[in-house]
């Protein structure tokens, strides 16, 4: 079954989602594809198929995006789907009433297709830091063709 | 008595606390407002003497609940006002409560005489020191009154019940806390047992004694035995006592080089079963007067009841004499004289015949147990053989027996336990049984007797016939094993049975088989051999036919049990070859017939199998090669390449022929797998194995770390091995696998951190310097190389963060960090090289991965463990640059984490961001220890001052940087928090002038930081704390004394933005001080560094010290406790010579002066 992962990626390695790695080779922290979502991986732990069987590793994954647990097992020597994550630091030039944020750009353009997470508590924790009027550099996380904000840093006072 | 005194109360004052009291307690039981009614019973504890309503209350109440509180209440009132009861006082509330004890002897309600028969011993410890003779023996007049059976069984038992809470009250374990310094109860400790302990003993001997005739003349259970158990129970807590005072004479006593009977200056280390030492001044009392004997014709008695009523294996004075029984098979020391252990024989055998219906004949004990018999006597009988194997060597252990019967008492102990075994082997369960338990009592037995007694190695010899039992025992255990291992194949449930685990369950376990095996080694080894290759040709035979996996268990068994007997763990030394295999096999005089060479070399050649891909794919599955490669690292670090046979002890002796004939075998085994020998053969064999577990197993983290960290490890540790190691074909493989090929890249991180490591430390087997360098560099050259490449990609920004860069920038690191943490003088070069190479690169990485902590984590790491490998080799210009590049590390890393805050929907992601965040903390608080320890060791020629290196300023500047990120919540990480405050106090006590130059924000911000220390729950780093403000007071005191400035401004007060006057910090510090020490709860262990540091605070400001003492005075409205307090500061500050100079001595007398202070006043300050 470990197979259909190996196909090439040649040219476009940049833009592909998700790269075949070993089982073995993921650790805790690192990130894991489980049913289709991108986890960050919490737990691992490596068991035993039958006493004198091979290694199989048991993930415990969370989604980076909504926080919800999944777990997957799978042999330690067939590869898996680790996701592409990447993350990107934006100046936060605005808040909309829409429930959009508009964002600088490293090279001067502005962002404008990102909404605001729609949890409450992340929610006022951007709004309140950027109505004391700090200047705020919010960092965005996209993978799989879903992208949020993930941290927020205090830049000093506008 | 008090009563009188306060003749005028109020009785209906007393009515109405003892209904509150009363009300409170039933509320408590039915869970009604609980708060409230604690609120109440506290109230009692505190109010000041409460004794009146108390006694009131004990005397009158129904309500045994509030008896239980009125005597606790008494406990806490008169512990806290001791100090100002007078005499009479104390007498009367002692006396009080042993006569109550006695009067309501025969109440129903025994938890409350029990508590009130400890609050008399309590108070009776309390006022030991200064009660006179005279007045502790009318106490114990009564108590003895009560004894001698005057009054009637019930108080008698009540007055025995009244010695066990005191005997307990004076040993040090059960006692309860007084606030009182640890001297208090050590002589109260002393006193108890010159004094009185054999008093109470014989007091209660004799009222069992006197009681022994009613319980063993009538038929059914007699009130007596309620008092008669008591008593026993009191004499085995008096053999428990711990005696030290062991009273004059006793030096006399002691015969070191006894022949029959163990010195006890070796016992004490070697079981767990503690010894009964009470000196000779107890030979009367218990050797002489015939008390062993009364006791075992007691139980006799006793066992000859168990059918009638009331009496049964189990009931409580059936249990309590044979306590006492196997306490006595303990006895040992000077209480008997030093007549070459005759006595002591004799002792131990009169108990030994008493004992052995208990255990005797094994078969027949076992199937009554089967049978559903009570397995109690029978385990207390093992557990007296255990005692006895603990004061007695294996010789006089088994000629024990020799007199009542015709074989010795280690035949009994094989049969015994072989029967235990079969019982075990019959009901396979993974319940805790009956024979679980009396094996493992059985197995210690074997384990004191025939564990190495001292450090020369010689084992315990056993007589012929001992080791015939030995092994016979030892090939049940086998087989048992076998059949176990076989048996537990095919479940699967327990998941997490891999080798590290079972080993380190087992291990005790089988170190023990492996003593019994040892024992008769001739007999152990064949066998250990001709089982394996029964299995091994089973295994062979059997292939691609039936399912292997029970018989691949029974080889990982064998494997385990074989590492054992063949091989010592040496816990980090090199094992010698266990002296019974050195010195057993005279008659081999040919290497290869040696049947431990055999042995060894069957499991070699199976294990050299593994390398056949077929037989590894149909043998070799990852747990059994787990076992194998466990076996091999154990088995190398004892016989591979021993150092060189050295002929020491041939000159003495007479038996000359015998001498040589062992020497020959014991040099032939050796030097077969020496260095010139088979060695270099197996080693390259070895390594062979290695590489193929580490290829050719993907994914299975546990064999391969074993590999790394076990197997190869041990290798590389010993340069004889590695001179080798490094002209052997298979390593240069192994060294070129990890630096070029993709499947070591697959490896686990931490086990490519390991072989890094390891294939680093083999350079030590490299003659000369440069080519180990060279070495070195062609091993790590791919790796910076890398690192050096990738940091100079334009898009380094996008590429980093593939899945696939991030792991080979990972596995990299790790190789780096594990290269760097094998760093040695001779490598040391090179490996500054690598190091110097890649930090450039290391700052561009930072920036690349600044949002993806596991590889910020193993980045700081690298730095981490590299700078403590190189920064006392370095030259002052190489230190220079290394130091700017750990503080542009610093910078950089605080520039991309302060501020930051993680958004996240999971909070498991949140807190493992946190996580993160602390551990990289630690790590950069690592690394400023790490730049410290450059002031303490420095190997380089010229100082680091030439280049304008100053340790002191640089770790302080990196300790600002690092602050502000350590906010209070990751405080809470303990390991943090420990880190944290001991760089903080070194930094304090070492370089205080530095602190003194911070600017006042800074300076504010490490001193906010020592505050919440100051109130943190672990005394480690409050004591931390108190040291860094002992050492900024005193630095402080010394130099204004010098005409210095010493702290500045920083002492000063000042106005803040509000127009708040801020005192000083020295101010702020010693109020706070004074807080702590009087008004909240510490460890006493704290008292002397807060002297330490209260001290010179005081002297820096003397007239705050002034003002706040007047406060504390001017707060006390009672004029006793007044002019108490007011007299206790001025000795504070006076007594003992006190001077005002920081030395030692000053500093001594001040700890005193606190400590006297403290027990004066505290009580009653806490209280108000």
């Amino acid at each position: 079954s470990d197979e259909e992962h190996h196909f090439e990626s040649k040219a476009d390695a940049g833009a592909s989602k998700t790269y075949p790695q070993q089982a073995g080779t993921i650790r805790k922290n690192g990130y894991i594809v489980i049913k289709n979502r991108p986890c960050k991986v919490v737990e691992v732990s490596t068991s035993k198929t039958g006493k004198h069987g091979h290694a199989k590793c048991h993930f415990v994954g969370i989604d980076i995006f909504n926080g919800k647990k999944l777990e997957d097992i799978v042999p330690s020597s067939h590869n898996c789907d680790v996701p592409h994550v990447t993350r990107t630091d934006y100046q936060l030039i605005d808040i909309s009433e829409d429930g959009f944020v508009s964002l600088l750009t490293e090279n001067g353009n502005t962002k404008d297709d990102l909404r605001l997470p729609t949890d409450e508590n992340l929610l006022t924790q951007i709004k309140d830091g950027f109505a004391e009027g700090k200047d705020l550099v919010v960092t965005v996380m996209s993978s799989m063709g879903e992208e949020q904000i993930c941290a927020l840093k205090d830049i000093g006072p506008k | 008595m008090m009563q009188q005194q306060g003749g005028s109360a109020d009785l209906a004052q007393l009515q109405s606390t003892m209904q509150a009291i009363e009300f409170a307690c039933s509320s408590i039981q039915m869970h009604m407002n609980p708060a409230a009614a604690e609120a109440t019973i506290l109230s009692l504890n505190q109010s000041p003497q409460p004794y009146k309503a108390c006694q009131f209350i004990l005397e009158n109440s129904q309500v045994a609940n509030a008896r239980f509180q009125a005597a606790a209440a008494i406990r806490d009132a008169a512990i806290r006002e001791w100090g100002f009861l007078t005499t009479e006082d104390k007498k009367s509330l002692i006396s009080f409560c042993l006569y109550y004890v006695m009067q309501h002897a025969s109440s129903p309600e025994g938890y409350v005489q029990a508590k009130v028969s400890s609050v008399a011993a309590q108070l009776i410890k309390r006022g030991w020191l200064d009660f006179t003779a005279v007045e502790k023996e009318t106490f114990f007049y009564q108590v003895n009154q009560a004894i001698l059976g005057i009054h009637g069984v019930d108080v008698q038992f009540s007055g025995i019940n009244f010695l066990e809470s005191l005997v307990s009250e004076f040993s040090p374990s059960t006692s309860s806390a007084m606030g009182l310094p640890r001297e208090f109860h050590e002589q109260c400790r002393m006193s108890l047992e010159l004094d009185y302990l054999k008093t109470f003993y014989c007091w209660a001997r004799d009222t069992a004694v006197g009681v022994t005739k009613s319980i063993t003349e009538s038929h059914s259970e007699v009130p007596e035995v309620k008092v008669c158990t008591a008593a026993l129970r009191l004499m085995l807590q008096i053999l428990n006592w711990d005696f030290l005072y062991k009273t004059a004479g006793t030096k006399t006593g002691i015969d070191v080089f006894s022949p029959g009977i163990r010195a006890d200056s070796s016992l004490s280390k070697r079981s767990e079963c503690t010894l009964v030492q009470p000196g000779p001044a107890w030979h009367d009392v218990l050797i002489s007067s015939g008390h062993v004997g009364w006791l075992l014709g007691l139980y006799a008695a006793l066992r000859g009841k168990f059918s009638c009523g009331g009496y049964w294996l189990d009931c409580p004075i059936a249990v309590s004499a044979r306590k006492l029984i196997v306490q006595f098979c303990s006895l040992t020391g000077t209480i008997f004289l030093s007549d070459n252990g005759q006595m002591q024989e004799h002792h131990l055998l009169q108990l030994l015949s008493g004992i052995i219906p208990w255990i005797d004949p094994p078969v027949a004990v076992s199937q009554a147990i089967e049978c559903g018999k009570s397995e109690s006597e029978m385990l207390d009988g093992c557990r007296a053989l255990l005692s006895m194997a603990t004061v007695t060597t294996p010789f006089v252990f088994d000629q024990l027996l020799k007199s009542v019967r015709p074989f010795g008492t280690l035949t009994l102990l094989s049969t015994l336990m072989c029967e235990v075994i079969k019982v075990l082997m019959k009901n396979n369960t993974d319940e805790e049984t009956w024979s679980w338990e009396a094996r493992d009592i059985l197995l210690d037995t074997w384990t004191t007797l025939l564990m190495p007694m001292d450090g020369t190695g010689g084992n315990a010899l056993l007589p012929p016939e001992g080791i015939n039992a030995a092994a016979n025992l030892f090939s049940l255990i086998a087989a048992s094993e076998l059949r176990v291992a076989s048996a537990s194949a095919m479940n699967d449930e327990d998941e997490s049975d891999y080798l590290q685990a079972s080993i380190s369950a087992m291990d005790e376990r089988l170190s023990s088989y492996a003593l019994i095996a040892r024992a008769a080694v001739d007999v152990a080894t064949p066998l250990l051999t001709r089982l394996f290759s029964e299995l091994v040709a089973r295994i062979h035979q059997g292939r691609g036919i039936i399912d292997p996996t029970p018989t691949l268990e029974e080889l990982y068994s064998l494997l385990l049990i074989t590492g054992h007997v063949l091989a010592d763990e040496g816990e980090g030394e090199t094992p010698l070859i266990p002296n019974t295999i050195q010195t057993h096999f005279v008659d081999i005089l040919e290497a290869d017939k040696h049947p431990v060479v055999v042995l060894s070399i069957s499991i070699i050649k199976f294990a050299e199998q593994s390398l056949d891909p077929e037989v590894r794919a149909s043998v070799f599955s990852p747990r059994l090669m787990e076992a194998v490669i466990w076996f091999l690292a154990r088995w190398s670090r004892t016989y591979l390449m021993p150092e060189e046979f050295r002929d020491r002890n041939f000159n003495s002796g007479h038996d000359h022929e015998y001498q040589f004939r062992q020497l020959h075998s014991r040099k032939a085994l050796l030097s077969f797998f020496g260095e010139h020998n088979q060695g270099k053969l197996v080693l390259d064999t070895i390594v062979r194995i290695s590489v193929t577990t580490l290829l050719s197993y993907p994914g299975e983290k546990d064999l391969q770390a074993l590999t790394c960290y076990q197997l190869l490890h041990t290798l590389v540790r010993r340069k004889n091995i590695c001179v080798h190691l490094v002209t052997l074909d298979s390593w240069r493989e192994l060294a070129n696998a990890f630096a070029n090929d993709k499947v070591l890249f697959l490896l686990n991180t931490a086990n490519q951190r390991s072989l890094a490591q390891t294939l680093v430390l083999g350079a030590s087997g490299i003659r000369n310097s440069e080519a180990s360098n060279q070495y070195v560099r062609d091993l790590m050259g791919h790796t910076t190389n890398y690192l050096v490449e990738l940091s100079n990609k334009s898009d380094l920004k996008s590429v980093a963060q593939q899945p696939d860069v991030i792991l080979s920038v990972s596995c990299l690191l790790e190789r780096l960090r594990g290269a760097a943490s094998a760093s040695e003088p001779r490598t040391q070069r090179s490996l500054y090289e690598m190091g110097f190479s890649v930090m450039n690169p290391l700052l561009v990485l930072l920036e690349a991965y600044k949002h993806e902590s596991a590889v910020v984590y193993l980045l700081l790491k690298f730095v981490v463990d590299w700078v403590d490998g190189q920064i006392s080799y370095l030259e002052a210009q190489e230190t220079a640059a290394v130091i700017d590049f750990c503080m542009r590390l610093l910078q950089l890393y605080s520039s991309y984490n302060i501020g930051k805050i993680s958004l996240s929907l999971s909070s498991s992601l949140l807190s493992e961001a946190k996580t993160e965040k602390y551990k990289d903390l630690r790590a950069l608080l690592q690394l400023l220890s790490n730049l410290c320890s450059k002031d303490l060791v420095d190997f380089s020629s010229d100082s680091i001052e030439a280049q304008g290196t100053n340790i002191s300023e640089v770790v302080y500047f990196g300790l600002l940087i690092v602050t502000p990120l350590i906010s209070l919540e990751l405080l809470k990480y303990p390991k943090l928090c420990h880190d944290y405050f001991s760089l903080l106090s070194h930094m304090l006590e070492v370089y205080p002038e530095t602190v003194a130059r911070l600017n006042s924000e800074a300076f504010a911000h490490v001193l906010g930081t020592l505050d919440f220390g100051l109130h943190h729950q672990d005394t480690e780093v409050v004591n931390m704390c108190l040291r860094a403000l002992k050492a900024l007071a005193s630095f402080h005191y010394k130099e204004t004394h010098a005409g210095k400035i010493g702290l500045g401004s920083h002492t000063k007060g000042i106005k803040d933005q509000q127009g708040n006057l801020q005192e000083g910090i020295l101010s702020r510090f010693l109020r706070l001080l004074l807080q702590l020490l009087l008004f909240e709860d510490y460890s006493p262990d704290l008292v002397s560094p807060a002297a330490d540091a209260l001290f010179p605070l005081i002297l820096c400001e003397q007239d705050l010290y002034q003002k706040l003492a007047n406060e504390l005075i001017e707060r006390q409205l009672n004029p006793t406790l007044r002019s108490r307090l007011a007299s206790a500061l001025q000795s504070l500050t006076s007594s003992n010579q006190l001077s005002s100079t920081l030395d030692r001595m000053n500093y001594q007398r001040f700890r005193k002066n606190v400590n006297n202070f403290l027990i004066n006043v505290r009580s009653f300050l806490r209280t108000m």
